[in-house]
């Protein structure tokens, strides 16, 4: 099993600014340089095991406000979970003390494999008891509230009978689980469906949301014409998401909102520069000065221990 | 069944099935509705696309040698044959490299690729040696704490990184070779058959992949496959044997070891 960790970490939880996700080609750069980010989130599994892998996140998480955000635990799974699994995050989550856990309104695993993909829950009373079940046996095993990131989706599944957002809500109430509002992927979904994306919004429960997602995606063609967004995160942040970013905000108030970007991934100050369009946006906010000079300390503070 | 276990079973056959389901296909579940059918196709596009990435990403040697769209195509019938059964993709791939023989076998059988399984097995234990988890090795002082009894007993465990592999080819240097580009390296290759031990872990800042000779390599297979030390050693090479063991000790590639004389699983927690 994994030694207790001996390092003090220094930052703490995760601010209401703009982090970015950690993928593997900038982890040179970001324990190299200690870039100025408020914090950064990194996709759980891809740190299970241990090496050298495992001491640039446990540097990052000297260095950073981290959260880790898991995509393999199939909360929507019909057979149950899988408790290795569950105890590994439990385990990475043990060591590190994420500021945030986070996981999906989704389901991978069936008959013990693993379909790779966050696919789609019928949103039905019975897929409700499961996904309560799993959260509440998760947040059991981790010793803290998770946060369920609403999914992207493209295909509605006969014999629904809850709106996502109800079921979000539902989720939300019965387990005291906290919402990741992921503003991109309401979009996709959205549009693929023909919901009203500010509707959706608006159902949220407001006290609930800890954490917003910002993300691009592509476009499909359908063989009858019609268009289908993907949500690949491998592109900027598109204006209509920006604008849907605006009104979560307004609605919500300034929440801890990250960059995700995992197809195609850029640059790190293309990361940086989204990001930065996100924290335009949330010193926009009335009364954001006091957070945004707080933020500024920091950051002095990391460059001074640099 | 619950409907929801019966939809998840159909989602699998989506996926991971060896043909596109048809819209006649899902009829009864997504009704009269060709775009659902295709709709529901991007989630076998998305799915085994990350699982080729997985598999990419864990072979990369291999995919350089049979080009891009003959792994492909290998990648994409074994996930029909293989799905992951951890939602930890670095654990995806272990059988890859049994199948990758079988089917260069079925559609190369020409081919100068009979190297190919070998390099596969080294990449695996290279990935491997990479995710395996943290284990700090043995406190020695533990074992000098042990009576006649329990030494005469004495089963070491191996740290989870290191793997032992057998190859009938040098997938060392052609894997070396491979993957720094060097094609003066790998044409100075003799391809024939040639058996060779690998002894593959993980040190602080890398993956260590060295050669050892067969009678050290034929004893740490028996120590690490959870064989009593004392019976392993052998009266007549036991001098070179006691120098193999000190090595990995001080590498730290014994992590604890089992000293009671009942039969235990030798199997890592």
């Amino acid at each position: 099993m994994l030694d207790p960790h001996p390092i003090e970490w220094q930052a703490g939880p995760i601010p209401a600014a703009a982090g970015i996700g950690l993928r593997f080609p900038h982890h040179e750069r970001v324990t190299g340089t200690r870039p100025v980010v408020p914090w950064f989130e990194v996709h759980a599994e891809n740190y299970f095991g241990g090496g050298s892998v495992r001491r640039i996140l446990e540097t990052v998480r000297r260095d950073y406000p981290l959260s880790l955000h898991g995509v393999g635990l199939s909360l929507g799974s019909a057979e149950g979970l899988d408790p290795a699994h569950l105890a590994r995050l439990a385990a990475l989550a043990s060591a590190l003390e994420p500021g945030l856990v986070s996981e999906h309104l989704s389901w991978s695993v069936v008959g013990g494999s693993y379909l790779a993909d966050l696919l789609p829950l019928p949103l039905t009373e019975e897929s409700l008891d499961v996904v309560c079940r799993h959260v509440e046996q998760a947040q059991q095993a981790l010793g803290r509230t998770i946060l369920i990131e609403n999914p992207s989706t493209y295909l509605q599944l006969p014999h629904e009978t809850i709106p996502e957002w109800e079921f979000l809500a539902a989720l939300a109430a019965r387990t005291g689980c906290g919402l990741l509002c992921d503003v991109n992927n309401i979009v996709v979904s959205a549009a693929n469906h023909g919901w009203d994306a500010l509707a959706y919004l608006a159902a949220l429960p407001a006290g609930a949301v800890g954490e917003i997602h910002l993300a691009g995606h592509a476009l499909r063609s359908l063989p009858n014409g019609r268009t289908l967004r993907i949500d690949d995160h491998g592109s900027r942040v598109s204006a209509e998401v920006w604008t849907l970013y605006e009104q979560a905000l307004q609605r919500f108030g300034a929440r801890p909102t990250l960059i995700e970007w995992d197809t195609d991934i850029p640059a790190f100050d293309v990361l940086c520069e989204q990001a930065a369009q996100a924290q335009c946006r949330l010193d926009g906010l009335p009364g954001a000065s006091h957070v945004r000079a707080a933020s500024h300390v920091r950051a002095a503070s990391h460059v001074r221990a640099a | 069944m619950s409907a929801l276990l019966e939809f998840q079973r159909t989602m699998r056959r989506a996926i991971a099935g060896p043909e596109v389901l048809r819209p006649e296909d899902v009829r009864d579940w997504l009704g009269d509705d060709t775009e659902a059918a295709w709709r529901l196709a991007v989630y076998r596009d998305t799915a085994r696309s990350a699982l080729g990435n997985a598999l990419a990403l864990s072979y990369p040697a291999v995919r350089r040698l049979v080009g891009a769209d003959f792994f492909d195509g290998a990648a994409q019938e074994f996930i029909g044959a293989q799905l992951p059964e951890s939602g930890c993709l670095n654990d995806y791939g272990a059988e890859f490299a049994g199948f990758l023989g079988t089917f260069v076998d079925r559609f190369a059988p020409s081919a100068p690729l009979r190297y190919l399984a070998d390099v596969a097995r080294l990449e695996w234990a290279v990935n491997q040696a990479l995710h395996a988890p943290d284990r700090p090795g043995l406190d020695l002082s533990r074992l000098g704490a042990l009576d006649a009894a329990a030494m005469a007993a004495l089963r070491l465990i191996p740290h989870p990184s290191i793997s032992l592999l057998a190859l009938d080819f040098p997938a060392d240097l052609i894997w070396r070779a491979v993957l720094d580009h060097d094609d003066a390296a790998m044409s100075a290759i003799d391809l024939r058959r040639a058996p060779v031990w690998l002894l593959v872990e993980r040190t602080s800042q890398s993956v260590r992949v060295q050669r050892l000779e067969e009678s050290a390599a034929r004893f740490t297979q028996r120590l690490f496959a959870g064989e009593p030390l004392q019976a392993a050693l052998e009266p007549e090479a036991a001098g070179a044997q006691q120098a193999v063991l000190a090595e990995h000790l001080s590498c730290g590639r014994i992590v604890d070891f089992h000293a009671d004389p009942i039969h235990e699983d030798p199997c890592h927690e």
